[in-house]
């Protein structure tokens, strides 16, 4: 009978019910979509970073985080991938890089570039790097045939079928000079890259560097990439009497930590001010109920009912509103969070361009998580909850007589 | 043994400021299946007394008892339990509990006190229908006149079987015709199942029903008369 007096209590005022249960309703629509799209956006960009930079987790000469040259290339045969692959069952498979840097020459125009050499069935199985290609393919071994970033192409004036001539330094001081025709352009998703990457086949790129059989980086695909501590440590007892180190992402790249850290520290101060707005506006309500019903509250204390009874009472009315609330909002911020999910805000013009400069896509994704739902509805949850201790505290220190006028 | 007893009532509000003596050293005794009004004009302490007979209030001096049990100074839990079990209660207006049903309204007290849900029905349905509501147990307060919603909340006062009921001005807001049908139920309540009925009013139509009327005048019994009942 308290559920059922709880429950009729909600719908004596439809409207205010309806206005408040809204307004929750839109504040975990909000919550939810702020915390989506910075979640996607982060892992966009980490994934992006890892995908197409780091991996998430590499196995490098141990000199070549503090000297990254061909110097500190190392041999990457048979047997090493056959000793990693059997030891850890948790790696997936390894990726074979090389990579230097160079000068790039068209027709007219010379620029600095990163050459790397990439086993591209390896590299497309991790990144879907083909799916990236605006025009054109990657060759194949022996076909002295490069694929550049758009950015570098259009900055060296070079378009697919032209020469692209490569001059640098390879191994051990020699020289390494080529010229490979430009067989597609790639739009890479970061523009730091875009501007400076030059894609050849592995084996081309070995015999450009003169290391041959030999890779600067070997990027380690785990089963799982959200357990990468056990298997990193695990990978480096594997190796260490190679002279090879292993380094997780987070090892590779702290600035991105710092980076992912900051925006998460930028959504949770939005999301608090969000609460606080969200909070007022149900405070509001249910202030305005309790005056309402005070002289209510003061006949039903007059005739037996326990005080901790009728707080348990508004409580449940309080609780059905922030369940329904919280549901509604769920509803609904599925539907928008699945638009977005599949039609994700595109960023053109001046603002496409300062999001490259900050080395994210000019796309915003959306992020379908669990943890979200769960976390953004518990904290709507409790802050309606503890809102409700206003009418709680209200009953309990009620003077039965002064409500009752 | 009198139901009820206050010894030497007295209430003070603002003693320290302005003080205001709402009562006066009253002392009375109410029995069993008496029909009482305490009358008085507005400010005279009526209400206050019911409230201090209702434990809703506390004396500044004196205390009361009901059938031998000293309420005043009980602990709040015991006294919230006491009410329940002992004192029904019918005020101005605004009685029910606008959200549910005359037949939820009454049996909700009983609910308070746990009781078996048949027994709940069974009375509800005895109350109900003794107050000539037994076609609106499906009504909702605001689909009844105020006369019957005096009717449920008298029904809801009696549902508890308390041993005595106290109604704060029940007719104040009502018209001739409702009044009269109220105060006719009570009266049948109180001849047929010998329940107590205290009244605070200054509705004539009330003291003239009554068979025993306190006068009140600054907080202090003026007069005491018992009416002979009717032949």
């Amino acid at each position: 009978m308290y559920l059922k007096l709880a429950w009729r209590n909600l719908w004596r005022n439809k409207r205010r019910t309806l206005i408040t249960v809204s307004s929750i309703m839109f504040a975990v629509v909000a919550a939810l979509f702020v915390e989506s799209l910075g979640e996607g956006t982060r892992q966009q960009l980490l994934d992006n970073m890892t995908g197409f930079q780091t991996g998430y987790m590499q196995i490098q000469d141990y000199r070549y985080e503090d000297e990254p040259s061909l110097d500190n290339a190392f041999l990457f045969d048979d047997s090493l991938e056959q000793k990693i692959q059997t030891d850890h069952q948790d790696v997936d498979f390894l990726i074979p890089r090389i990579e230097t840097f160079m000068l790039a020459a068209g027709e007219e125009i010379t620029r600095g570039a990163m050459v790397m050499g990439i086993d591209i069935e390896k590299e497309h199985q991790f990144n879907e790097i083909r799916d990236r290609l605006k025009i054109g393919e990657f060759g194949e071994s022996g076909e002295q045939k490069a694929v550049l970033g758009e950015g570098l192409a259009n900055r060296l004036n070079l378009a697919v079928g032209d020469t692209l001539a490569l001059l640098g330094q390879g191994r051990f001081g020699m020289m390494s000079s080529g010229l490979f025709e430009v067989s597609g352009l790639i739009d890479f998703p970061i523009r730091e890259l875009d501007n400076q990457i030059i894609y050849l086949s592995l084996e081309d790129a070995q015999w450009l560097l003169s290391a041959e059989e030999r890779v600067t980086n070997l990027v380690v695909v785990p089963e799982n990439p959200r357990n990468l501590n056990p298997l990193s440590q695990s990978l480096s007892e594997t190796v260490k009497n190679d002279e090879l180190r292993v380094l997780t992402w987070e090892e590779m790249m702290p600035e991105l930590i710092e980076a992912i850290e900051f925006d998460e520290l930028s959504g949770r101060v939005m999301l608090w001010i969000l609460y606080v707005v969200i909070g007022f506006g149900i405070f509001g309500t249910i202030l305005t109920m309790t005056l309402e019903r005070k002289r209510e509250f003061g006949i039903l204390l007059s005739v037996g009912m326990y005080r901790t009874k009728l707080a348990l009472v508004v409580f449940i009315e309080t609780l059905f509103i922030s369940i329904l609330g919280v549901l509604s909002g769920f509803g609904l911020g599925s539907l928008i969070l699945l638009y977005f999910h599949f039609t994700p805000i595109q960023f053109t013009g001046d603002m496409a361009d300062l999001m490259h400069d900050f080395g994210f896509e000019a796309t915003m994704e959306i992020t379908f998580s669990p943890e979200i739902y769960m976390l953004q509805g518990s904290a709507i949850l409790v802050i309606t909850l503890l809102i409700c201790l206003y009418p709680s505290l209200k009953i309990a220190g009620m003077d039965i007589l002064e409500s009752k006028k | 043994m009198p139901i009820i007893t206050t010894h030497n009532l007295s209430k003070v509000y603002n003693p320290d400021t302005v003080p205001v003596h709402a009562l006066r050293d009253v002392n009375l005794e109410f029995e069993e299946g008496e029909f009482t009004t305490v009358r008085g004009p507005s400010g005279s302490g009526k209400t206050t007394l019911l409230n201090m007979i209702g434990g809703l209030d506390i004396p500044t001096e004196g205390h009361v008892e009901i059938a031998g049990t000293r309420i005043t100074g009980m602990k709040e839990s015991k006294l919230i339990e006491f009410r329940l079990n002992n004192i029904g209660f019918v005020f101005q207006a605004y009685n029910l509990i606008p959200v549910f049903t005359a037949y939820e309204n009454v049996t909700f007290i009983m609910l308070l006190q746990k009781r078996s849900k048949q027994e709940m029905k069974e009375r509800a349905h005895e109350l109900l229908s003794a107050m000539g509501l037994k076609d609106k147990l499906d009504s909702r307060p605001k689909e009844l006149s105020g006369g019957e919603q005096q009717r449920v909340a008298v029904a809801r006062a009696l549902a508890s079987r308390p041993k005595f009921i106290l109604a704060d001005e029940p007719t104040a807001n009502l018209d001739t015709d409702s009044a009269m049908n109220l105060l006719d139920m009570m009266e049948k309540m109180n001849r047929e199942e010998n329940v107590t009925f205290i009244f605070s009013t200054h509705d004539q139509r009330v003291i003239d029903r009554a068979r025993r009327v306190i006068t009140m005048v600054d907080g202090a019994i003026d007069k005491d008369e018992r009416k002979s009942p009717p032949s």
